[in-house]
Order: C-alpha cells, then sequence, then structure tokens
C-alpha cells in the first residue's frame, strides 16, 4: 500500500460523508492501519459543500490531503466529485461518483443552471486517471431507500482492485457503523456489483 | 478514534477533574458536550455558562476551592472572557488546577472574524501549549494540569479547526473515580494594594515554567547535527511539515516541533538556531512563535536567516496546508521541480456554489421577509445591527442585517444609533438578536439604551435553544435539565421597563409585516419577542407537523413572471419546475411550515389538510 493511501469523500451535507469516513477508518483500524480523518463541521448542517479526507497509514498524517494526491475519489454527488477534483485530484486518481444529482438552491430558483452530466464527468476525466460514473438511484430503489447511498458507494469502493482496504473488514465496519438491516446490506452488494456492470 | 476535541476532554478525565464550565462555540463546543456523557460516571460537575467570562469565573472557583477545573470556549470567547483572565492570572489559581481551552479558527469557518488567540496567553503572562496530534492534544492537556497544579497558574491550550475537528487514534489511560473534596480558598485573591508586586511574583513563576518547558517531552526534535535548514512549527501544523518533507528527499532538514511555545524554552532552540543557517516557521494564523524567535535571535552571536510570515514566505491569513509548505520548501531549495503541477482550471467555470441559506421552514426567513417588506415602505431608511447565531445569515439575505460584529453588539450599536437623530441620522433603528445572545451580552446594552433612552426597536428572534451550536441548554430554553431553573426573557425586558413590548409568532409572516411597521414607526425604546421555531431542534425532538401540506394551484401561479416564492423569499421546499412553467412545493423538503401562503402576491399556496 502507498504511504498514506488518501480517499476523499465529497458530497452535500446531509448525504452521509461522515458514516463514509468512520466506516473506512474503522475498517482500516480493524487491518492494523493508522487512520486520520478530516470531516468539514458546520455548514454540513445547511446544506453546503462537505469533503471528508481519509489518510491511512502507519503514522498520524495531517488531516486534509495535499493537491493532486487523492487515490480514490469518493463522489456522493456529481458536481461536488468536480468541485472535489479540481483542488485534489491528480495523476492517480480514481474517482467513484453517483450519477444522482443534488441541486443547489440558486439552481432550484432558477438563477444559475446545474453543469450537464456529460460536461461533468468529461471534467472529472480530464482531472482524475480513472472515472466511473455509477447508476445509484436504480439500485437504491432495489434496495428501498435513497439514504443508504453511502453504503452502495462503500461497496463500489471495497470492489475497487486498488483499494488497499479488505472488503470483508469494510463490511464488518458498515454492519457496526449502521447496523447490518437489509437496506444497507442490499446497497453495499449492489454497490459491489455497479463497479463491474 | 477520538477528535481533537474529544482528546482534550479525555485528557481532562485523566487529569481527575471535577468541574468543567463553558459556553458553546464552533471549534470548540464538542470538548464540553463529550464530558457531558461522563457526569454521573466521574462524579463531575458540566454546565453551559451563559457566556465565556461566567465560565471561565465559575472555573476559577473552583480550581480555587481545590477542585481541578477546564474551561473550553471558541476564539472569541476569550475576548469575553480576558477581563477576568488579566485579574486572575495575578491572583494565582490556587491548588485545584485550571486549564483553558482556546479553539481558534483559521480561515473563519464558523466565526465573524478571524483571530490567532495565543497573544492572550503573553497578555496574560500564563503558560500556553499548542498540540499537534490528537495524542498530544491529550497528553498536552494532563501537562496543562500538572504544571497549572505545580505553580498555581492558568495554562492555556490552543488547538485550531482541523485538529479540534479531525479524528485519529489516541490511547487512553486510566481515570481516577477518586471523590473529589472542595477546601478552604487560599488568601488573597486579589491583587490590590499592589498589582505591580503580583505581576513581578507572576514573571518569577513564568522564568520556572520557562525550565520546566526545556526538558519535557512534549516537544519533539529530530534534528541532524548540521542542519541547512530547520523548520519550528507548533500545533497541527507541524502534521502539514512532515506531509511536505516526503516530498522532498534532497534536503538537510531539521524539525523542531514545540508544543510548548510560551514561553519559549530559550536555551534549547538557541542551542538549535546556531547549528543552522537557516529558519522556516510554520504556524496557523499570526506569527507568534516565529516573533518570538526572532526575539530571541537578538541575543546570539551569529543568527539564522529567519523565513516565514514576516518575509512573506507564508501566508499571514487563512488556514496552513501541505502545499503551502511544500512551496515554501521548494523555494528555500530552489527545487521548483517538486512542486505540486498545478491543477488546469477545466471545469471550475461548471461549478454552482452551495449558499449558505435558511432551513425550510426557519422562523428567521419570515422575520426578514417582513423587515424587507417594512425597509421598502420606510424607503430604504432602515438599519439593522444584527448580532451572531444562525440569524447572522440574514447578511446574505438581500442583506437585510447591515451590522453583524461580536455577541451582544447589536444592541449596542443600536444604542448609539439610536442617538444620532441630533445629528440629522433619519433613519429608523432595528437590532436583532437571538435568545441565547440575550443572555451572553445583551443585557448591558438593552440597559443602556433604557438609560439613555435611545430610540430603537431590540427584536429578539427566541428559538428557545442554542440551535447554532447543536441545541446546548441555555437559561431560556424550553426544555430544561432537572436541577436547572428557566429564566424567562420576557420577565427580563419588563423589568427593563421599554416605552413598547409585545410578543408575536414567527410563523404569521402577514402579520410580522405590520406589527414590526407600526413598531418601528414609534418613537423610544421598542421590544418585541418574536416566538420563533428551529425545524433542526423540531426534528430532533420529533415533534414536526405532519397533516398538512402545502401545494401550488397551476392556474392561479403567474410562474416566471413572478419568481417572488421561489426566487425572493427563496424557501428551499419551493423549486421552479421549468417542464411545467410554474414552482412547485417539495414535498420531501417542505415541513408545513405555511408561511409561504401569506408570500404568494395571487393566493396560488394552498393548504391541504390530510384526514
Amino acid at each position: 500500500m502507498r504511504e498514506p493511501f488518501n480517499i476523499l469523500v465529497a458530497g452535500v451535507g446531509g448525504q452521509g460523508n461522515l458514516v463514509c469516513g468512520r466506516v473506512l477508518a474503522e475498517a482500516a483500524i480493524q487491518q492494523g492501519l493508522r487512520p486520520v480523518v478530516g470531516d468539514t463541521f458546520g455548514a454540513s448542517r445547511r446544506g453546503g459543500s462537505v469533503l471528508t479526507h481519509l489518510r491511512i497509514g502507519t503514522r498520524d498524517w495531517a488531516p486534509l490531503i495535499p493537491q493532486g494526491e487523492v487515490d480514490i475519489l469518493l463522489g456522493l454527488e456529481p458536481m461536488e466529485a468536480l468541485r472535489a477534483a479540481v483542488e485534489y485530484a491528480g495523476k492517480r486518481t480514481i474517482a467513484l461518483v453517483s450519477l444522482t444529482e443534488v441541486p443547489t438552491a440558486n439552481v432550484n430558483s432558477g438563477e444559475r443552471v446545474y453543469p450537464p452530466l456529460t460536461k461533468v464527468s468529461a471534467s472529472l476525466a480530464e482531472h482524475c486517471k480513472q472515472v466511473y460514473m455509477l447508476d445509484a438511484e436504480s439500485a437504491l430503489l432495489r434496495a428501498g431507500s435513497p439514504r443508504a447511498l453511502n453504503s452502495f458507494l462503500l461497496g463500489s469502493l471495497s470492489a475497487l482492485t486498488e483499494n488497499p482496504l479488505s472488503q470483508d473488514l469494510i463490511r464488518k465496519a458498515l454492519y457496526t457503523t449502521l447496523g447490518r438491516d437489509t437496506i444497507n446490506v442490499t446497497a453495499f452488494e449492489e454497490g459491489v456489483a455497479a463497479l463491474h456492470q | 478514534m477520538m477528535s481533537g476535541n474529544e482528546a482534550i476532554a479525555q485528557g481532562a478525565l485523566e487529569s481527575g477533574i471535577g468541574f468543567c464550565a463553558s459556553y458553546p462555540g464552533t471549534p470548540s463546543t464538542e470538548i464540553t458536550a463529550s464530558l457531558f456523557k461522563f457526569t454521573e460516571k466521574y462524579d463531575i460537575y458540566v454546565e453551559w455558562s451563559t457566556n465565556e467570562k461566567v465560565a471561565l469565573e465559575a472555573a476559577t472557583g473552583a480550581s480555587w476551592a481545590g477542585i481541578p477545573a477546564l474551561c473550553p470556549m471558541k476564539s472569541l470567547g476569550l475576548n469575553v472572557a480576558s477581563d477576568f483572565l488579566l485579574n486572575m492570572n495575578l491572583s494565582g489559581s490556587g491548588k485545584g488546577g485550571l486549564v483553558i481551552v482556546v479553539c481558534d479558527d483559521p480561515r473563519g469557518h464558523s466565526s465573524s472574524n478571524e483571530q490567532d488567540s495565543r497573544f492572550y496567553a503573553k497578555a496574560a503572562q500564563i503558560p500556553l501549549l499548542e498540540p499537534s496530534t490528537y495524542q498530544d492534544a491529550k497528553d498536552a492537556t494532563k501537562y496543562a494540569f500538572k504544571i497549572s497544579q505545580q505553580f498555581e497558574v492558568p495554562v492555556m491550550v490552543r488547538s485550531t479547526t482541523r485538529l479540534s475537528h479531525s479524528r485519529g487514534l489516541v490511547e487512553t489511560g486510566k481515570i481516577s473515580k477518586r471523590k473529589k473534596r472542595a477546601g478552604a480558598l487560599p488568601q488573597r485573591l486579589y491583587n490590590v494594594p499592589t498589582p505591580h508586586l503580583r505581576h513581578r511574583d507572576l514573571l518569577v513563576k513564568m522564568e520556572r515554567i520557562r525550565e520546566e518547558f526545556e526538558t519535557v517531552d512534549l516537544n519533539i526534535n529530530s534534528n541532524p547535527k548540521h542542519t541547512d535548514l530547520l523548520v519550528i512549527s507548533s500545533g497541527v501544523s507541524s502534521l502539514y511539515v512532515q506531509d511536505a518533507l516526503q516530498f522532498l528527499n534532497s534536503m538537510n532538514v531539521g524539525l523542531l516541533n514545540l508544543v510548548t511555545t510560551y514561553p519559549l524554552p530559550k536555551k534549547s532552540v538557541s542551542g538549535l538556531l546556531e547549528k543552522t543557517n537557516d529558519v522556516l516557521f510554520v504556524e496557523e494564523i499570526d506569527p507568534f512563535l516565529e516573533d518570538e524567535v526572532r526575539m530571541l535571535s537578538g541575543d546570539l552571536k551569529k543568527s539564522p536567516r529567519f523565513h516565514g510570515k514576516r518575509t512573506g514566505l507564508i501566508p499571514s491569513f487563512g488556514e496552513m496546508n501541505t502545499d503551502i509548505v511544500r512551496k515554501a520548501l521548494s523555494q528555500l531549495n530552489g527545487t521548483k521541480a517538486e512542486l505540486p503541477t498545478p491543477t488546469p482550471s477545466m471545469g471550475r467555470e461548471l461549478l454552482v456554489k452551495r449558499p449558505l441559506t435558511f432551513c425550510a421552514g426557519c422562523t428567521h426567513r419570515n422575520f426578514y421577509w417582513a423587515i424587507r417588506k417594512v425597509k421598502k415602505r420606510l424607503n430604504e431608511k432602515l438599519v439593522v445591527a444584527g448580532d451572531i447565531g444562525c440569524y447572522s445569515l440574514g447578511v446574505f439575505y438581500d442583506e437585510a442585517m447591515n451590522t453583524m460584529q461580536a455577541m451582544g453588539s447589536g444592541i449596542g450599536v443600536a444604542s448609539g444609533l439610536g442617538q444620532l437623530e441630533r445629528f440629522g441620522f433619519d433613519s429608523k433603528v432595528v437590532s436583532v438578536a437571538g435568545d441565547s445572545t440575550f443572555f451572553h451580552a445583551c443585557l448591558p446594552g438593552l440597559i443602556n439604551a433604557r438609560h439613555k433612552n435611545a430610540n430603537l426597536t431590540f427584536i429578539v428572534l427566541d428559538n428557545a435553544t442554542t440551535a447554532m451550536t447543536g441545541f446546548q441548554t441555555h437559561p431560556g430554553s424550553r426544555y430544561q435539565e432537572q436541577a436547572l431553573r428557566r429564566v424567562r426573557i420576557e420577565d427580563l425586558v419588563k423589568a427593563v421597563q421599554p416605552d413598547f413590548y409585545a410578543t408575536a409568532d414567527a410563523n404569521d409572516t402577514k402579520g410580522l409585516i405590520e406589527l414590526l411597521h407600526s413598531t418601528i414607526i414609534k418613537d423610544g425604546l421598542k421590544v418585541l419577542l418574536l416566538d420563533s421555531i428551529c425545524r433542526l431542534d423540531e426534528d430532533q425532538r420529533d415533534s414536526t407537523l405532519t397533516d398538512v401540506h402545502f401545494k401550488i394551484d397551476a392556474d392561479l401561479c403567474r410562474g416566471e413572471k413572478c419568481r417572488i416564492c421561489f426566487a425572493d423569499f427563496g424557501c428551499p421546499a419551493i423549486n421552479w419546475s421549468s417542464t411545467s412553467n410554474q414552482a412547485i412545493i417539495m414535498d420531501a423538503i417542505c415541513v408545513g411550515c405555511g408561511a409561504c401562503v401569506d408570500v404568494c402576491p395571487h393566493d396560488a399556496i394552498k393548504e391541504e389538510r390530510l384526514s
């Protein structure tokens, strides 16, 4: 594993950034590694952009990932994934991004236009080594709740060969953090399957 | 795993604290919040005080009586507490042990300013510790108690946002369950008639503490015999330095990570300065450590070259990060190739910002909507002097709030503006505060306004909880824990005897406009108490309205021609649908408050009761 291994989670307040960071950190500890998790507070409650920086290694790394040093970018929302990629993605970055948009207040009010998804993913591809745009919405419909997006993306991440954490440990950490209910279990397995479709 | 804040709380528990007093403020809140969980288990008393000055006074009382006490606060809180601090430092903190934790907020993520609170340690001549890691946060807090108990001085621990709000592994130790016994107070807990001699005695103590700091193992010095460059850092910045160094292999760099930054351990720092050619300082906010070391170098035979905020190599504002350090190191090293490749700007133009706004159903929106209407009626001759809380977002809501400075400043500023008619000031004056802020710092301003007959309207947006920081109980909270007695804002306001006083429901937008208008144009000191609702607090208590919902009548909606409900009023639950060319209400976000019904000039928003 590269020291440190950097995972950046980008989303909108309320989408489950904190849980993603918590689950992956727990999995890292179970694997005998030292995680550091940097969260954004405050604005997250009010629908702002939120980032969780996760750094995994053998010592305490700084709570913010340096520019260009992201190994995996977990995008809970397309435009937020791009916002994070513009600041932090680099030559090694593999992005896993949910296709489901969360519009902003000024988009809803008609003042601004949400960027077309084709442009967002094209731009993401320019910033990253590889981009997976994942159809989380239909998978989550099958799982039974749109709130399980974080479980879905954690599943996809766990199936990625470049991810240094064991899939089993991520799964277990998810169950200890969120409980082993059917929705999260199904969403996780849907995420695993989605990566290889 | 623990956040920096949780680690500080753990350190305090392991030091056997018995008392914690605090006022909530990001990024410090979780220190006290996590101690609340252990009140019974470890026999500790924890309170949310009315403000930071009261908190520090209460904690000092405990320490004087022999009970180890912790007093956490945010940067701005120390401004409030500083008056007491700069007296008590001379009298001493007694045998209990007193640790003040101050969490600074570089970049002002959740603050109204950017402030470096370390200067208070120097102003008060008290010891200062700056932990770098989560483990440090715990260990430094324990060491702070040890120093405080040994020398009977208050000790300051300073954290910054990224340490407070990030999480890492911490090894915990034993928490003593020993019963704490309060004893008699020490003698002479005042500085008169010889404050100057008390000052002299404190300076002597500080020299002895400096000696202690020379050998403490919290300071880490990883230094080859001769270095081209010595990097001196403190706090979480030390982690950014270590990060940056992994990108630079060619350099012979020494590191000094200081946790005890005031008083500076002179001998050990001087020793290192003599063995290097260049020094780079990396610290958060102001060049505090940099200036201390620069002063010290005046006594050296040969001084190295210094680089940092004073030379412009490191920015003097904003947050620290690895990239800033990396850039500075590359410039000193002349290895530009090792800089991170600049990110292509491609894609930036696609991004739409997510502006902060009031939650769906927040009654603060109704209030500001009404204020905007009244302002129009008064031909814009209306000034709103505001305050600190969720309602500070009024500055982003068509600039409905004109000034926003410190806790309690709204009524203070207004009481000045309310005297200016004699100089031709022709705007009506309104001041706004929340309920927790009212108790924190509004009373002296309100009493001043009454006493001096200032011409103003003071409006309290009372949602009966400390909403911004996470619903901490304050004296006026609707829900009080056992053994706490509610103090009503109404009773306090009435005691001040305003010329006019009224209460109103902040959910009634139409009534609010009329009440605000008729009150504001009256002369004298007027106070309005608005019964407000925090939807997040409601949500937490599971008391959201569910039996009504609202729809927009497509035949009545004027759509694009009007835009009032979704663009002007700006409730996040009302969207514009370009497919059906009308406004729509998002049932998933709408809380069913109905405030928008009166906002629509065409009566297109209808209530539907679910049977």
